[in-house]
């Protein structure tokens, strides 16, 4: 599953997969990691806009309800695709950095 | 219309049904300044236009209806079976079974065989119904889901707890437990087996472990996305999905709930009309008055019978296509 089909949301995405890695969240603790792991703070339009993509695209699940807040939780197909884009970004990031090095 | 319910309804009608009840919550803790308003009208236009995925809030939108409808349906056999219950402890040991059982009264003896064939549609119908979810959802709480496998123990606790009580009362009985001041030595005078009492403690371990139970399946299948699972069936080219595979199997359950529910009735009339005298007894539900037991019985059968019903319809229209 490639993220560049969310089009302005393929980032967002990418930050809530990334969040949802070490355990389920709801909105408003994604948007807290989010911020604390990039220091972006997310707008609920641009989270949520994301949220629905993933949970269309069966990248990640709703769990039961808890205190009228839905916790989400990654699919082995959205953890599937967060460690492909990851690898993607380790493999620009070295080759950036490397080239910067030989300049 | 406070500003974060203007806001939501922005939003297009399947996504509102979908997200509206988290998003409202997310809002209350995180609409600050007018970024994050222009932020949230941005998402609103963005959802009207991502038709694709209004496609599939759609889809999602309708494999939920169906799920809760399918829900719907079983938690009404379980009320049913309950009034059933009082319909048999009525029925059992009665002027009305003399009668059946001497075959004196015709119409009596098919409305009962009417109630019993019902009675059988509608548990097979669950049962087959239910299995492949059941089956899918067990295999999954075994091997992923530690919360799902302690939700599956309490239809099995709620056996056990019915079985521990049927034991206690027997062991009153044989005279093995005894507290003095609580529980009084018996002697097979008052053996409490029958004891209103004791019928009462029965009666309420097993209402209190049917709605344990199904608040338990409730909400294991509520969470679980099963909408991919499919099942082959014999004589269909296509494999048939298990939510429309449980409603098709709810749909005959309701149908059956409804032929017992008009068989009670007709059994109760034809009851009246050959023991008119019993009605005025006290011989229903935990020795009170038969009719008011009688009453209580079919009052029971038809909400859960309406319930049902209002289960199946709504199924149907999530089904639907959208014109």
């Amino acid at each position: 599953m490639n993220l560049v089909d969310f089009g302005r949301f393929s980032d967002p995405a990418l930050l809530i997969l990334a969040s949802l890695a070490d355990g389920p969240k709801h909105g408003y603790g994604m948007m807290m990691d989010i911020e604390m792991m990039t220091g972006m703070r997310l707008g609920a339009g641009t989270l949520y806009g994301a949220l629905a993509r993933l949970e269309s695209s069966g990248l990640i699940k709703p769990l039961a309800v808890k205190d009228r807040r839905h916790p989400y939780q990654l699919t082995t197909k959205g953890a599937a695709a967060l460690r492909e884009q990851l690898s993607l970004l380790q493999k620009l990031a070295s080759a950036g950095l490397k080239r910067l090095a030989g300049t | 219309m406070s500003l974060r319910r203007w806001l939501i309804q922005l939003y297009p009608r399947p996504w509102r049904e979908r997200y509206a009840d988290e998003f409202e919550v997310l809002l209350e803790e995180c609409l600050h300044s007018p970024l994050d308003v222009f932020d949230i009208m941005l998402g609103a236009l963005d959802a009207h236009l991502e038709v694709p995925y209004e496609l599939n809030w759609r889809l999602m939108n309708m494999v939920n209806k169906l799920r809760t409808s399918i829900l719907i349906v079983f938690a009404s056999y379980i009320g049913f079976v309950i009034g059933g219950m009082s319909l048999y402890g009525l029925a059992d040991d009665s002027p009305m079974a003399d009668l059946m059982k001497t075959r004196t009264d015709i119409s009596l003896l098919a409305s009962w065989i009417i109630i019993e064939v019902g009675a059988v549609i509608a548990l097979l119908a669950v049962v087959i119904g239910g299995l492949p979810i059941a089956w899918t959802v067990i295999r999954r709480a075994l091997t992923t889901s530690r919360q799902d496998f302690g939700l599956l123990l309490i239809p099995v606790f709620a056996l056990l707890a019915l079985i521990l009580y049927d034991g206690f009362i027997v062991s009153i009985g044989l005279g093995l437990v005894h507290i003095p001041g609580i529980i009084p030595e018996v002697s097979p005078d008052n053996f409490p087996i029958g004891n209103r009492l004791v019928i009462a403690g029965k009666m309420l371990v097993f209402v209190l472990g049917a709605i344990a139970s199904t608040a338990a399946v409730w909400k294991i299948i509520m969470h679980s996305s099963l909408e991919e699972n499919a099942l082959n069936i014999p004589g269909r080219t296509k494999p048939m999905k298990i939510y429309e595979y449980a409603f098709t199997l709810s749909v005959v359950t309701s149908l059956a709930m409804l032929l017992v529910l008009v068989a009670t009735a007709a059994w109760g009339g034809s009851s009246y009309s050959a023991l008119p005298q019993v009605f005025a007894e006290n011989r229903g539900l935990l020795l009170t008055n038969t009719t008011g037991s009688f009453i209580f019985t079919l009052v029971v059968m038809s909400v859960s019978t309406f319930v049902a019903f209002f289960g199946v319809v709504r199924g149907y229209l999530a089904r639907k296509p959208a014109a």
